[in-house]
């Protein structure tokens, strides 16, 4: 603007002359913002509270702003180490005989290749084949495999009390047992074999099963009617997280046996087993109500 | 609308002559030794454009040889483009001509112009302070170029009794009164000061039109 019309505007002011607009009112409040925003109180539904008692899976963990908190990161992080370390560890050569086992292995010659070819874990190399039908039994109604599967730290640390526990609950029902035995690098599939070389007419692999979070001493078991290789995953019945903290092994064991009790009653298994009968004999295993409530194993505590 | 709003003039037209004839030259006040090159304009306000004219010479190598008032003013012009005055700038070349009307019609747009003193428009004041006078205004107030002044313009009776209120309102000096009628029939005056007087006595002024317009009979004294 130009010093003149400054001026002039000026005079129209104080004229009254000036700004058609009427003067602005008094300013609104604005409420202080709050001093604090993070981390929000964190209130869990009721439901979702409940859930997660049931459960050792990651749920009703809490957060901390967009983040988890520190405790749930460290004890995530000492989870999948544990893990790892699980899928690492190899099953001693030795260790099968020393436990009095007859030691097979499969045809897979390192832990790298176990990981990388599971075709060739599902097959016995020839020394052990020659092994299986020089020494093991024949003709028996249940043959217990155990094996290394994904987790050496499994089959070593529970699997000869779960063969134990299995054999046994079979015996008490009348079953004849296939000798003990323990597969090296053993994939499920493998247990086809073994069970059409001894002619059993159930075949029952326990493995170390793929760790999880925090477990990685968790055993599996699955079992087949007839086993011969060709059979498929729809020809088996499977049990998981055998383990303390999930099924422990005796009771795993009595299961297992009422499971291949079945299988021989009915001649089948997997998908076409029947196992509406069972309920009974398996309790809560068969129950449709939540699962008594579990408790996380913490590897990590951090103080407050 | 309300008092003292700017009534901004309107520049009618520009034309630049770059080699004028010597006699045409000549017969305008130009120097044919000096200047070669011609700007005319005009304009629908002429106090302003003289304001205008002197702004030119601060912002180019011209001179303002040429500009006259028309009698009774742009509402009794001669024809669609005469306006009430005639400005011609010299100059040695067209390019500071160019240079000089562009500084003039940008002072006419932007600032210097007539305000209404009262609501219809009817009364016009022209309380303009100049902070640097150029070499025009300067020569023709006889003040130093660079020096502050105010330039006051008003219809007769308002003009006689706004100088009044403007040289008591503030240390100022008349470096030139024009008692009515001018060509254009105002009045006018220009007071000499520094420019915070001068500014105070263009306020003063505008402010004694403006009580005149709306008050224009005090027939008796009101003591």
């Amino acid at each position: 603007m130009s010093q003149t019309r400054a001026l002039v505007a000026a005079l129209r002011a104080k004229l009254g002359a000036a700004d058609p607009l009427p003067p602005p009112g008094p300013a609104a409040k604005i409420p202080a913002p709050p001093h604090r925003v993070f981390p929000v109180k964190h209130v869990p539904g009721s439901y979702a509270e409940k859930a997660a008692r049931h459960t050792t899976a990651l749920v009703g963990i809490g957060h901390v702003g967009t983040r988890y908190a520190t405790d749930v990161v460290l004890q995530f992080q000492a989870e999948l180490a544990v893990a790892h370390e699980a899928v690492d560890t190899v099953l001693p050569e030795s260790w099968a005989a020393s436990q009095g086992l007859l030691p097979l292995q499969s045809r897979v010659r390192s832990h790298r290749e176990f990981l990388l070819r599971p075709d060739r874990g599902r097959r016995l190399d020839e020394a052990s084949l020659a092994l299986l039908r020089a020494r093991a039994d024949k003709g028996v109604d249940v043959q217990p495999i155990l094996a290394d599967g994904l987790s050496a730290v499994a089959c070593m640390g529970s699997g000869l009390e779960l063969v134990r526990c299995f054999s046994d609950a079979c015996r008490a029902r009348g079953l004849t047992v296939g000798t003990p035995m323990c597969a090296r690098f053993a994939r499920v599939w493998l247990e086809d074999e073994i069970g059409a070389e001894v002619r059993a007419r159930v075949a029952a692999i326990l493995l170390g099963e793929r760790p999880g979070l925090g477990t990685g001493d968790g055993l599996s078991a699955y079992l087949v009617f007839e086993p011969r290789v060709g059979k498929t995953d729809g020809d088996r019945n499977m049990m998981s997280n055998i383990h303390a903290r999930g099924t422990p092994p005796p009771e795993a064991g009595v299961r297992l046996a009422t499971l291949a009790a079945a299988m021989l009653a009915q001649q089948t298994s997997g998908v076409a087993l029947d196992l509406a009968p069972l309920a009974s004999e398996l309790g809560d295993a068969a129950s449709r109500k939540p699962r008594a409530p579990q408790r996380r194993v913490r590897l990590v505590e951090v103080k407050r | 609308m309300s008092i003292l709003e700017p009534m901004v003039p309107t520049v009618l037209s520009v034309r630049r002559i770059p080699a004028a004839h010597p006699d045409l030259l000549r017969s305008y006040g130009a120097d044919p030794a000096r200047h070669a090159s011609l700007g005319l304009v005009t304009c629908d306000q002429d106090d302003p454009t003289y304001v205008a004219l002197d702004e030119a010479t601060k912002h180019a190598r011209v001179d303002v040889v040429f500009a006259r008032s028309f009698y009774a003013g742009s509402a009794h012009a001669s024809g669609r483009l005469s306006g009430e005055i005639l400005g011609v700038l010299a100059a040695a070349d067209p390019d500071e001509v160019d240079e000089g009307l562009r500084a003039l019609v940008r002072c006419l747009e932007h600032d210097a112009c007539f305000y209404r003193a009262d609501d219809a428009g009817t009364v016009a004041v022209f309380p303009h302070v100049i902070a640097s006078l150029g070499h025009y205004l300067s020569r023709e107030a006889g003040l130093a170029p660079g020096a502050s002044m105010a330039y006051l313009v008003a219809p007769p009776l308002e003009a006689t009794y706004a100088l009044d209120a403007a040289l008591k309102a503030a240390d100022v000096t008349a470096a030139k009164i024009f008692p009515p009628p001018s060509e254009t029939n105002f009045a006018s005056a220009w007071l000499a000061g520094e420019l915070p007087a001068c500014e105070a006595a263009a306020a003063a002024y505008a402010e004694a039109v403006v009580e005149v317009a709306r008050r224009p009979r005090v027939d008796r004294s009101e003591r």
